[in-house]
C-alpha cells in the first residue's frame, strides 16, 4: 500500500545529511469536536527544503500550518521548531520565534487600512530591527522590487488583483528575512499564468534568502515547479512522501488520484 | 379539512411531543448567560491588556480621530434638530401655563441631562457600534487578524484595546459637542416666534444647570462609550466564518450597544437618586 514511499524510507533518500531539520512534526494530533483532523502526523522539514503538503479540502493542511506557528494549539504529539516546542513556548519567545517564520495567507490577508507600504513597514515596527527610517524605507523598496511590485507601493490592498495581493502577501512573508515560510494555498484562484510566476517567485525566494517552505497546495504545477518533496496527508497522516516524480509513478491509487486530475 | 390544515401549519401537528415554550426560554436563557460570560471575560481581558504595556498609542490616536471626528457631522446635524425640535413642541404647553420664558431651561436640564447623552450615545452605537463590528468582523473574515498574531503584534491589543480605549474617550467629547449644538438649535427654535438674545438664551441655560445635572451626565457618557467600543469589538472579534457572519457581527452590535446604553442609563439614574442628584 505505502510500497516505496513509505516515509521513513524516503526520509533516508531525500535527507541531505549535512542539514539540520528545522521542523520536527511527531505524531501530531488535533481534533474539533468530533472531528479529528490530524491523527497521528509526521513530518521532518530541513533547512532550505520546500515540501509540498497534498491533500483533499478539509484534511487538515491548513491547520497542520497554523499549529506549527502557533495560531492553533494542537492536542497531542509533539511539535518542534528551531528546536522548541511550540505548545511550550511562552508568549513572548513565541513571537520571537514568529519572527523567524513567514506566512503567506490564502487570502493574503492583507491589511485593508493600510497601504502596501504601510502594510510592509508594519511587520518591521512591530520587531524593531530596522529603526531608521531610511532603513525601513529601502528594505520596503528592495523587497517590492524582488517581487516586481515596486510601482504599487503606495495602492491600497483594495486597488490590487488578486496575483498582486499575493506578491504582496509573499513580499510581507519575506520582508523580516524568515528561515521559513508557510504557503497556505499560494496559487489558488490564480490563472495558470499568475500562478506560474507566483510559483518561480517562491523558488526564487527559498534561492536567495535559503528558506524552508512548507506548501500547502492543490496546484500540481506549482507542486512540480516548487517540492523538494511532496506528502501526501490522508486521514490526518502523512500518507505517503517522496519526490514529485517518485509520487507520481506510485502505483497508490489515492497518491494517483492527485496526478491524474492534472494532466501533466 | 383537518388534513389541509396540517399541511399549512405542519407544527401544530405534534403539537405535545414538541419540547413546548419552557424548553425555548430555557435554552435562550442559556444561551444569553453564556454570552454575557463571554462578553464579562473579553471586558476582563481588556482590562488585563489595557494595564501592560506596550501601548499602542498610535493606534490610539488613530481610532479617536477615526471615531471622533468622522462621527461630529451625523452628531451635529442630529443634535442640531434635536434642540430645535424639542423646543418647538414645548413651546405650546408653556405657553398654555404662561411659562414660555422657561423655555431655556427647560430644554436646557432636558438636553444637558437626560435627551443630549442618551440619543448621541444611540446614534454612536449606529454608526460607530456597526462600523467597528463590520471591521472586525471583515478582518477576521479575511484572516487580518491571524496575519496580524503570526506578524507578532497582540491583535487584541492593537484592535480591540486601541477601539475601546477611542470610544470610552471619545463619546463623551461627542455629547459635550453635540448638547452645545442642540442648545444652538434650541436658541433658533425660541427665535422663530420670539426674540430672544444669544447671551440671554444662553444666560438662562446656565442659570437652570448645576453641576448635579451636568457630572452624572458626562460620568455616565464614559460608560456609554465603553460599552459601545466592547460590544462592537467582542461582536467582530468573534465574528464567524462568512460575509453573513461580518453582517451579523454589525447588525447585533448595533442592538446589543442600544440595549445597553438604556440599561446604563437606568442603572445611572437610580444610582445618582441613591446619591441625592435628583
Amino acid at each position: 500500500m505505502m510500497d516505496a514511499l513509505v516515509a521513513d524510507q524516503k526520509e533516508k533518500t531525500l535527507r541531505k545529511e549535512d542539514s539540520e531539520a528545522i521542523i520536527e512534526i511527531v505524531h501530531l494530533q488535533k481534533s474539533f469536536g468530533d472531528n479529528h483532523v490530524l491523527t497521528d502526523f509526521n513530518l521532518s522539514i530541513r533547512k532550505g527544503e520546500n515540501v509540498v503538503v497534498l491533500g483533499k479540502s478539509g484534511c487538515g493542511k491548513s491547520v497542520l500550518i497554523k499549529c506549527i506557528v502557533g495560531l492553533l494549539e494542537y492536542d497531542d504529539g509533539s511539535l518542534k521548531v528551531f528546536g522548541k516546542e511550540i505548545s511550550e513556548l511562552p508568549h513572548p519567545d513565541l513571537d520571537e520565534m514568529r519572527a523567524r517564520i513567514g506566512f503567506v495567507f490564502q487570502s493574503s490577508a492583507l491589511y485593508d487600512s493600510m497601504t502596501v507600504k504601510e502594510n510592509l513597514e508594519f511587520a518591521l515596527r512591530r520587531h524593531g530591527k530596522h529603526k531608521s527610517k531610511e532603513e525601513v524605507k529601502g528594505l520596503v523598496e528592495e523587497t517590492l522590487t524582488n517581487v516586481g511590485l515596486l510601482h504599487a507601493i503606495d495602492l491600497m490592498p483594495l486597488e490590487l488583483s488578486g496575483g498582486m495581493r499575493k506578491r504582496i502577501g509573499l513580499a510581507r512573508a519575506v520582508i523580516l528575512k524568515p528561515e521559513i515560510i508557510l504557503y497556505d494555498e499560494p496559487t489558488t484562484g490564480l490563472d495558470p499564468i499568475t500562478a506560474k510566476e507566483i510559483s518561480y517567485l517562491m523558488l526564487d525566494m527559498q534561492k536567495k534568502y535559503n528558506i524552508s517552505s512548507i506548501i500547502i497546495s492543490h496546484d500540481m504545477h506549482c507542486a512540480r515547479l516548487t517540492a523538494n518533496r511532496l506528502v501526501v496527508m490522508i486521514d490526518g497522516i502523512n500518507y505517503a512522501q517522496g519526490t514529485f516524480d517518485e509520487l507520481k509513478k506510485s502505483s497508490d491509487p489515492e497518491v494517483q488520484a492527485f496526478f491524474e486530475t492534472d494532466e501533466l | 379539512m383537518q388534513k389541509k390544515d396540517q399541511q399549512i401549519f405542519p407544527s401544530s401537528k405534534n403539537k405535545n411531543s414538541e419540547p413546548g415554550w419552557i424548553a425555548i426560554l430555557s435554552k435562550s436563557m442559556q444561551d444569553f448567560f453564556n454570552e454575557a460570560g463571554e462578553v464579562s471575560k473579553f471586558a476582563g481581558r481588556f482590562f488585563k491588556e489595557f494595564l501592560f504595556p506596550p501601548y499602542e498609542f498610535r493606534e490610539i490616536l488613530r481610532q479617536s480621530y477615526e471615531i471622533g471626528y468622522r462621527s461630529l457631522p451625523l452628531v451635529g446635524i442630529t443634535a442640531f434638530i434635536i434642540g430645535l425640535v424639542i423646543t418647538l413642541q414645548s413651546r405650546p404647553t408653556l405657553v398654555e401655563f404662561g411659562a414660555e420664558a422657561w423655555l431655556p431651561q427647560m430644554v436646557g436640564v432636558s438636553i444637558i441631562r437626560e435627551i443630549g447623552p442618551v440619543i448621541i450615545a444611540l446614534i454612536c452605537a449606529g454608526k460607530i457600534g456597526s462600523s467597528i463590528g463590520a471591521e472586525l468582523g471583515s478582518m477576521k473574515v479575511t484572516e487580518q487578524i491571524d496575519a496580524m498574531e503570526v506578524g507578532g503584534t497582540n491583535p487584541f491589543k492593537y484592535i480591540v484595546v486601541s477601539r475601546i480605549v477611542s470610544t470610552t474617550l471619545m463619546i463623551p467629547l461627542l455629547i459635550i459637542i453635540g448638547d452645545t449644538i442642540a442648545l444652538y438649535g434650541s436658541y433658533l427654535a425660541v427665535n422663530v416666534k420670539g426674540s430672544v438674545s444669544l447671551v440671554f438664551f444662553f444666560d438662562q441655560v446656565f442659570q437652570a444647570i448645576t453641576f448635579s445635572d451636568f457630572i452624572p451626565a458626562f460620568v455616565k457618557s464614559f460608560f456609554f462609550g465603553f460599552a459601545i467600543g466592547l460590544i462592537g469589538c467582542y461582536k467582530g472579534y468573534n465574528s464567524k466564518k462568512g460575509t453573513e457572519g461580518v453582517g451579523r457581527s454589525a447588525n447585533s452590535s448595533v442592538v446589543v450597544a442600544s440595549v445597553l446604553v438604556f440599561i446604563i442609563d437606568l442603572m445611572a439614574v437610580q444610582i445618582t437618586q441613591f446619591f441625592g442628584f435628583i
